[in-house]
């Protein structure tokens, strides 16, 4: 579904943000990006929705490359790949179902169908009864829920996810890691860059480890925190269920 | 049709467009003044034009043959004459008859029944094509047989082509500053409502919104600055060519009424298509820059 093949990024100001990387996601996985800030995992995330072009190696999603895909290809990737983000990025002056139809309607997609999406998705992340309302009278989970209704009302095969509880309590953190990993179970391939610990170790997915833009760990049913072993060893994770 | 599609469309465009009044006040103010000055520039070149030929058809090479020219030589040049593709007409004015015409035109004022001989010269009276030409003919004529002067009004021939000439350089060059004026301000007002929607843009660019459908609103406002503002210049045009220009014409008399009847109705289209285009064109160029992906 998502291959990095030799991936390097170098930022005009120098900074090294991947060294050549080597990854492969399987259709319908789910995993976590973690490491500290500034180790390449938003840098990464950038490269798969052709954000940011790779200084050097292939990156390809949907068996398509997209680091050498043409300008005008790359709104057709966007719509087959939902991204959320820490600040959610919701318009303050739309309501939760305008935000949603945005997605739809800039899209050129027929009234029809924005009437038919919408609730569905609102009904999905639990905001149907939230529609009429601005952002600004939502709580963080709900913003948060809004923004993933709008990156998946375009039906999208993955989802990326860059710090998605960057800026929520624990209770809703947790909530939106279980939408998450309900989105998943319906064949959504997701990708989630985390320093969240609590939420990768209560999920026990694939967990890729970045440093210094180089991956020093992989690992299926990771933790977030661990010794040489790949036991977990910080203080303060929450024992997996 | 879509008409919820269409409406959300042009909800955007509404919304790019009220998002900062007083810059689009300003950017259709400019594109006004330039279209009213492009039209009073046109309007008056056209005026000039036909004021020119007018004159140019009224400059005559008065040619005077000297006394030993028989009507057959004065024949021989009236048929070169009229074999030169630069020569309009050649009007032949044997002494008698010049003498004839002068009496007319001087009766009352002299008396010329004074006169006991004929003292004029047989004369040919040629008018030229293009005003341009008239110095070269008026030499080439002068160095045909039996031709004993050659006058004509010289000076006012170069000036007016003199004038025409600087008049029409000064005004491109103004109208070339105003239109460029007109495309800065509006491609500035773009740049604005541009910035004030980043966010949205940067939603619509990472939901997958094709960079048409992204711009699209955008050069639809620079379309309305172009068209309201040529649509302003051309009121006031229009009340100045039916309110004002009928008053100019009977006060300034030198201006011939003919003017009044110019078909301004192309000149019309024209204006808009110029506001138009300035605005797609300015708005585009704006948008281009500013959202590469």
């Amino acid at each position: 579904m998502i291959s990095l093949r030799g991936v390097s990024l170098v930022y005009p100001n120098g900074t090294r943000a991947l060294d050549d990387v080597d990854i492969d996601i399987a259709k319908g996985s789910f995993v976590f990006l973690v490491g500290h800030s500034g180790t390449g995992k938003s840098s990464l995330l950038r490269l798969l929705y052709r954000e940011q072009k790779p200084t050097r190696g292939e990156v390809s999603v949907d068996n398509v490359r997209v680091d050498n895909m043409r300008s005008a290809k790359v709104p057709e990737l966007r719509r087959n790949v939902g991204v959320v983000f820490q600040d959610f990025k919701l318009l303050a002056d739309k309501t939760v179902w305008e935000n949603v139809a945005f997605a739809l309607q800039v899209t050129g997609a027929r009234t029809r169908d924005v009437m038919r999406q919408v609730p569905r998705v609102l009904d999905q992340v639990g905001l149907a009864h939230k529609a009429r309302v601005f952002p600004s009278e939502l709580s963080g989970g709900e913003q948060q829920r809004t923004a993933i209704a709008r990156a998946l009302v375009n039906n999208p095969k993955i989802m990326l996810c860059d710090e998605p509880t960057g800026n929520l309590d624990p209770v809703n953190a947790n909530e939106i890691m279980d939408l998450l990993h309900r989105i998943n179970l319906k064949g959504t391939t997701i990708v989630v860059a985390t320093h969240n610990a609590q939420v990768v170790d209560r999920m026990r997915r694939r967990v890729i480890r970045l440093e210094h833009g180089k991956i020093v760990a992989d690992e299926e049913r990771g933790f977030y925190h661990v010794n040489d072993a790949g036991e977990p060893v910080a203080a303060g994770f929450t024992a997996p269920r | 049709m879509d008409w919820g599609r269409l409406r959300f469309f042009l909800n955007e465009v509404l919304r790019n467009f009220t998002r900062n009044l007083v810059m689009q006040a300003t950017a259709i103010g400019t594109v006004t003044v330039m279209i009213v000055l492009l039209g009073v520039f046109l309007f008056g070149r056209e005026a000039v034009t036909r004021i020119g030929d007018q004159v140019v058809h009224q400059i005559e090479i008065s040619v005077f043959l000297d006394e030993k020219a028989t009507p057959a030589d004065a024949r021989a040049a009236i048929v070169a004459l009229r074999g030169d593709a630069r020569v309009r007409s050649v009007d032949y004015v044997p002494k008698a008859e010049g003498l004839r015409r002068m009496r007319e035109r001087l009766r009352g004022q002299i008396d010329t029944s004074l006169l006991t001989t004929n003292p004029l010269p047989d004369a040919l009276h040629v008018r030229v094509i293009d005003a341009d030409t008239v110095a070269a003919v008026a030499a080439h004529i002068r160095k045909m047989p039996h031709v004993a002067d050659v006058e004509y009004a010289h000076d006012a021939v170069e000036r007016l082509l003199r004038l025409s000439d600087v008049v029409g350089k000064v005004g491109i060059a103004i109208l070339a500053l105003l239109i460029f004026t007109a495309a800065i301000i509006i491609s500035n007002t773009i740049r604005l409502t541009v910035y004030a929607r980043r966010r949205e843009i940067a939603i619509m660019q990472l939901v997958g919104a094709s960079n048409t459908y992204i711009r699209l609103p955008f050069i639809c406002e620079g379309l309305i600055d172009g068209l309201l503002g040529a649509l302003l210049a051309l009121a006031v045009l229009a009340v100045a060519r039916w309110q004002l220009l009928p008053k100019l014409t009977t006060a300034l008399p030198f201006i011939p009424a003919e003017v009044i009847r110019i078909d301004t109705s192309l000149l019309t289209l024209e204006l808009l298509g110029v506001g138009a285009a300035v605005g797609i064109l300015a708005s585009w160029a704006s948008v281009s820059r500013q959202l590469r992906v």
